[in-house]
């Protein structure tokens, strides 16, 4: 084993050890996802004081038609994982579910999602670690995916209801990033999966149209990728350089 | 002009493939006539005047209407998404603000709202600080809208529109740089608060402000509203009616032209707009002439906000109390510029060891927000301006990512845009009002 790899793992159970000391009981998300590309110095203070604010700030329940509105989209499609977080309701859904979903929402009048307000996607590269929730103890634990992904959010909003709501999708982040366009319900998601696209590259089945849209149409690479090079800024000073922020020391 | 010769001995291949002729200007009378049938696709734009910034269109023209319009757009792409990832949480302020130029307090409180949201402090931000964000961000609609007018005014031929509107934004821009120092790109509104307490002599000066605007918007009115040339101009073009405009995703005046009276600020309001009281206009014309009557009843709404909220201003600090979050905002004018105030500077360097460090912490690392993600909207002058933030429980944002009213609204000109003449294409975009530096950001 390289030296490289050694201190990858000793730094792996540092970082374990320094999250796990802070008891978080009660903690009723099992779905956000800490680490990954861009980790904070965990023992800054900041990082304590952040798990002590998620102590003594309760968590925002659901509202009652929010609530209202998950046991009816439920009711509809049993195999939907459920997410609340700051009063705010995620359905995760398969990717080959997703068009029904929000046809659904979209259609049926106690839902009624007119508006498709957003749609944007989260890169999670293999590595991440994500955190579990242990059911007895309370006390989280760790598991290491291997395969990353990515996140894929819609938000719907509904103007007669005046409720809005997330769907959430997630494909692995390798040549199989497919999913289905929704361009035949929304007019609004042409635009948007061709973002989603052109800085994921996500392959989006059934547009019409799918090309780049903000980066040049010769652009290589998706920039919203977090294994996408920043680059550095060369220093016309006996060839020094500005490393990328990613790796900057200060 | 040459004709491009069409390849020979092809197998029957020239039959299927039209002549193509370039032409240089000067020579259009020199085509053929059988070229009068076809369709014609030019370019307008990436810098053509009118386009507000750097869109480019690509319109398929039949005669002098249009079939299609493809509208490319990135030309002004600076990644401000991908740059946030890599600075801290207060940081991102300042990028976020060059996103849309108009309206920079809107998207700052847009990203600052969401990231309250995220450290779940939202009920905790000071009275003080949200009904001073709404005063702020009001100006700004209407600065917004006045430039609007302005360049929109411009377009069709009214210098006169283009000057009124430039100079009365002004008034505003000079009370945003009275606040915060700064014309535009504020970084006024901080996670938690404000940069910093509003200066002595606000208050009169902005109602007087709110005065002279009332009158100056008047004498614009006077100038278009009623405006043959204007009404001739606007009415009619560039309809979008409410089911497209829905099915488009096109929110703000836009929507409201097309009588759904759908306003963030009243159907989920933040920042208090719930305690004052205000009409959102609508109209059911679903042209640019309703689009335009929308944006000057707004102004006045927007100013009647302003005076109520300063009637009902109260007091008290304009930061969260928890010293872990709070950003120092107690400033105060130096004789070298505006820095942090001396009480505050004695009370870290001679007294408080631990507040020293504190502070130091809190500049060059940051706050933490706990891992999650969620969507916050704010009423942005052109509709529904969305923060979706992901954190991943460290110092900087894990992606941002913003819903801009602009891009969707170009989204949807291809809709907005069929069977006008070209000519009226100026109208029709002027109408949705983009701002390019949202529309790519």
């Amino acid at each position: 084993m390289s030296d490289g790899t050694e201190r990858e793992i000793i730094e792996q159970e540092v970082d374990d050890r320094d999250i796990t000391d802070v008891d978080q009981p009660g903690e009723p998300d099992t779905l956000h996802r800490r680490g990954g590309p861009g980790s904070a110095n965990p023992n800054m203070a900041g990082g304590e004081a952040s798990r002590l604010r998620e102590r003594t700030r309760p968590e925002r329940p659901l509202s009652d038609e929010l609530a209202a509105l998950r046991d009816h989209i439920v009711a509809a499609f049993d195999d939907l994982t459920v997410d609340a977080f700051r009063g705010e309701l995620t359905l995760i859904c398969a990717p080959e579910r997703l068009y029904d979903l929000v046809a659904f929402c979209r259609d049926d009048p106690a839902v009624r999602c007119e508006l498709l307000s957003d749609l944007s996607g989260v890169h999670w590269p293999g590595g991440t670690r994500v955190e579990k929730a242990s059911e007895t103890t309370g006390w989280p634990s760790y598991e290491t995916e291997d395969v990353g992904r990515f996140e894929i959010d819609y938000i719907l909003r509904s103007i007669t209801h005046n409720h809005w709501l997330r769907v959430r999708t997630e494909v692995p982040d390798d040549d199989d990033a497919v999913i289905d366009s929704i361009w035949e319900l929304y007019r609004s998601a042409d635009f948007m999966e061709r973002e989603l696209f052109d800085m994921f590259g996500v392959f989006v089945r059934g547009h019409p149209n799918l090309e780049r849209i903000l980066m040049p149409e010769e652009w290589e690479g998706h920039p919203h990728r977090k294994d996408y090079p920043l680059g550095g800024v060369d220093v016309q000073y006996k060839g020094g350089v500005i490393p990328p922020p990613d790796q900057r020391s200060y | 002009m040459s004709e491009t010769p069409t390849p020979a001995g092809a197998g029957g291949s020239e039959v299927d493939r039209p002549p193509e002729y370039t032409v240089v200007s000067g020579e259009w009378q020199d085509l053929p006539d059988a070229v009068e049938d076809d369709l014609m696709v030019i370019n307008m734009g990436p810098q053509h005047p009118s386009t507000h910034g750097v869109l480019r269109m690509e319109l398929t023209l039949d005669g002098e209407m249009v079939v299609n319009n493809r509208p490319i757009i990135g030309y002004l792409h600076t990644g401000i998404e991908k740059n946030t990832e890599y600075r801290t949480w207060v940081q991102g302020v300042t990028f976020v603000t060059r996103m849309d130029y108009l309206a920079p307090l809107h998207n700052e409180l847009g990203y600052c709202l969401a990231t309250e949201e995220l450290l779940g402090i939202t009920d905790e931000v000071p009275e003080r600080a949200q009904a001073i964000r709404v005063i702020m961000t009001e100006l700004n609609r209407v600065s917004s809208h006045l430039v609007w007018l302005a360049t929109g005014g411009m377009e069709l031929g009214s210098t006169t529109a283009m000057i009124f509107g430039f100079r009365d934004r002004e008034t505003i821009l000079d009370i945003f740089e009275f606040v915060s120092g700064l014309r535009m790109n504020h970084a006024y509104i901080r996670p938690g608060g404000l940069a910093q307490d509003v200066p002595d002599g606000f208050d009169s000066r902005v109602r007087q402000v709110c005065r002279e605007l009332r009158e100056r918007i008047g004498e614009i009115e006077d100038l278009l509203t009623e405006n043959p040339i204007w009404m001739e101009r606007n009415k009619g073009v560039g309809v979008m009616d409410a089911e497209s405009c829905l099915s488009h995703g096109v929110t703000g005046p836009p929507l409201r032209a097309a009588g759904i009276a759908h306003d963030l600020r009243k159907s989920q309001p933040y920042c208090g707009f719930e305690q004052y009281d205000f009409d959102v206009p609508v109209a059911d014309t679903a042209d640019a002439y309703g689009r335009y009557l929308i944006r000057i009843q707004e102004t006045y709404e927007s100013l009647s906000i302003v005076e109520q909220a300063l009637n009902s201003l109260p007091g008290g600090p304009v930061m969260v109390s928890d010293p872990k979050i709070a950003w120092p905002s107690q400033l105060a004018l130096g004789p070298d510029g505006i820095g942090n105030a001396n009480e505050y500077i004695s009370r870290i360097m001679g007294q408080s060891m631990e507040a020293l460090i504190n502070h130091f912490k809190l500049v060059t690392e940051g706050f933490t927000a706990p891992a999650g993600q969620v969507y916050k909207a704010v009423e942005s002058p052109r509709g529904e301006l969305g923060y979706h933030v992901t954190s991943n429980g460290t110092n900087k944002p894990y992606r941002v990512h913003v819903r801009d009213p602009s891009f969707i609204h170009i989204g949807a000109l291809p809709a907005l845009s069929q069977g006008l003449g070209v000519a009226d294409i100026i109208v029709a975009v002027a109408s949705v009002d983009p701002v390019m530096g949202g529309v790519d950001r």
